[in-house]
């Protein structure tokens, strides 16, 4: 299961104007030893809301580090904190490294790769890029490359490194929005049509073994439609989304909180096996966060509403349930709610697991 | 590049979720009900062949029966760690629950779950020794061979790619059990499993019920789901038909 774990910043550097690699340290525990092209999801709190953001590693296997990059995003508090805020020594919070995009390395097997990254989307692709070029000594990488201009290229140098340091088995081919190149080709949207293109004159398609796709939803469904005309099965195609907006956790409805802002917090009394514990508990934490916290062993699994594993009864006050996919309407009215998604509307309420 | 797409119609085009950061609430919640029903579904069905390995004729049998035992637990905690990665509570999740409970074995079919979890309702019938069990495993197996192909698309791509490796170890089972049985035939157990058949049939049909249409047309706008429960079961049908006819069982 997944935990968050504390990580010491020992490292921020800006790589374009608005975009930082941040180096971190795990502090004691958790394991993260990461596969190339999985991310960290992070949790920090802004204004008492728990805001939660999943960053890719962009740090390849020998590195010798654990680094993400982030780029600062319109209104996003996370990204706009972390590219002005975060510095060295500062102590923050992941969970261990996740994610499928990857694809098992051999040392011994000789593939071609094609990856396509738009913006930020470049730090899971520069992971693999990095690890496959390092330990399949016969594998090739080809990247394209989509940015909006030269001045937004994230890594920029640090390719023209890799070219140099890997020659002849990495190729880049920048496609810059609105700067022009030599090349007409390389300007303009990374949609189908420039894959079409590129397939016709510069990517030999039939020998790519793999792709790796990164990017905005609009380049992901272009792109993975022109590599799919080209002959490229589903299992052939890696895809990691960095959606534009990240949707955050379920929020509980405002109008609630500001009708009972006299007091935050609420007595809880809690039935399980057969005993009662009484507590005071945050009228921001569901039930049954509540219920773990006090060392209660309260049952659990999805935590998302879904599998209704954590269902207890409402006894006495009123809780609200801020999503439900698990109860029926009958149950719901008999006082059944989903402690990990009821949050205290009452002062005082009485909670039964063992109904 | 334009970033004003909305995830709905990135994914009614047919995009791809990659983890669980890009995945809105609703979908998550039903992404997380077919996993759940998934890993529920194969665990009970773990727990359930568990009991009847001893009851297997031979040594062969045994082996084969362990060997399905083995690798749906496997298949169950696969798809289970996905969960886990949407905050399931993967330790808890498998241990504290009797996933050998049945209903009584004259129970009508029907499709009503267990209370507790999201195993497929045919999994709520117990066993009725060796015949019953192996029979049971090419029906359900036959079934599972339907459902999985339905996943085989899923818009959530480490679900997806969890099936495709799934896939060929679930049609292995269905294949054992075809094997099985054709060998408890030829030694006069013919009888039966007619008998099993008529019990699991029904049972088995009861996973293709009619779905509310309006959640299908959602599932499927979301790349969740593609194919109508109807032609799912129509397709089980005659595969199962067709697995009869070659064993000679037909009625």
């Amino acid at each position: 299961m997944a935990h968050f774990h504390d990580l010491t910043v020992t490292d921020v550097t800006k790589t374009i104007r608005d975009a930082v690699v941040v180096t971190l340290k795990p502090v004691n525990g958790g394991d993260f030893d990461f596969i190339q092209g999985q991310y960290l999801t992070f949790r920090q709190k802004f204004d008492g809301i728990e805001v939660r953001r999943s960053y890719s590693i962009c740090a390849g296997k020998d590195d010798g580090v654990l680094q993400v990059g982030i780029k600062k995003v319109e209104g996003g508090a996370f990204s706009t904190w972390a590219n002005e805020t975060l510095a060295p020594g500062m102590v923050i919070e992941a969970m261990e490294p996740m994610g499928s995009f990857h694809t098992p390395i051999d040392p011994r097997q000789a593939k071609n790769y094609l990856g396509f990254a738009g913006g930020s989307g470049i730090t899971p692709v520069l992971s693999n890029m990095k690890t496959v070029l390092a330990r399949e000594p016969r594998s090739t990488f080809t990247l394209v490359y989509a940015n909006r201009g030269v001045n937004t290229i994230m890594f920029r140098e640090e390719l023209e490194d890799l070219k140099n340091l890997h020659m002849g088995r990495l190729t880049v081919i920048h496609i810059l929005e609105s700067d022009a190149q030599d090349i007409d080709l390389f300007t303009g949207r990374m949609d189908a049509e420039k894959c079409k293109a590129l397939f016709t004159h510069w990517i030999d398609i039939d020998s790519v073994d793999t792709s790796f796709i990164c990017g905005p939803e609009p380049m992901m469904l272009g792109i993975s439609a022109a590599l799919r005309d080209h002959g490229l099965s589903d299992d052939q195609i890696k895809f990691e989304l960095f959606a534009s907006a990240q949707p955050g956790r379920l929020k509980r409805k405002a109008g609630s909180a500001a009708s009972t802002a006299a007091a935050k917090s609420t007595e809880a009394t809690i039935t399980m096996d057969g005993a009662s514990r009484s507590f005071t508990m945050d009228k921001d934490q569901t039930v049954l966060d509540a219920a773990l916290e006090n060392a209660l062993d309260a049952p659990f699994a999805c935590k998302a509403g879904v599998c209704s594993t954590c269902r207890c009864k409402v006894i006495e006050g009123e809780v609200e349930m801020v999503a439900n996919h698990a109860l029926e309407d009958y149950e719901v009215q008999q006082g059944y709610v989903l402690s990990c998604q009821s949050y205290p509307l009452t002062d005082r309420i009485v909670v039964d697991y063992d109904h | 590049m334009a970033q004003d797409m909305t995830i709905d119609s990135y994914l009614a085009q047919g995009g791809k979720l990659t983890n669980p950061t890009n995945v809105p609430p609703r979908y998550r919640a039903e992404l997380l009900k077919i996993m759940a029903t998934f890993v529920d579904s194969e665990l009970a069905g773990a727990a359930g062949f568990a009991d009847v390995i001893n009851a297997g004729p031979g040594i062969k049998e045994r082996i084969a029966a362990a060997r399905i035992v083995l690798e749906k637990t496997d298949n169950a905690d696969t798809v289970l760690n996905l969960m886990g990665e949407f905050g399931a509570n993967t330790d808890r999740y498998a241990n504290h629950h009797p996933w050998t409970d049945r209903l009584p074995r004259d129970t009508p079919p029907g499709t009503a779950r267990n209370a507790h979890d999201m195993r497929l309702s045919v999994l709520n019938y117990p066993l009725d020794g060796w015949v019953d069990a192996v029979t049971m495993n090419l029906c359900m197996g036959l079934a599972v061979g339907v459902q999985l192909d339905e996943f085989l698309t899923s818009s959530y791509q480490p679900f997806a790619e969890a099936i495709r490796k799934i896939t060929p170890v679930e049609a292995r089972h269905t294949e054992l059990a075809e094997e099985g049985l054709q060998k408890l035939i030829a030694q006069g157990g013919g009888p039966a499993a007619v008998a099993a058949v008529t019990y699991w049939r029904p049972r088995v049909a009861a996973v293709f019920g009619e779905g509310a249409r309006d959640r299908f047309e959602q599932l499927k706008a979301w790349g969740l789901r593609r194919t109508p429960n109807a032609t799912l079961g129509a397709t089980w049908e005659s595969r199962l038909d067709d697995a009869l006819a070659r064993l000679d069982l037909s009625a």
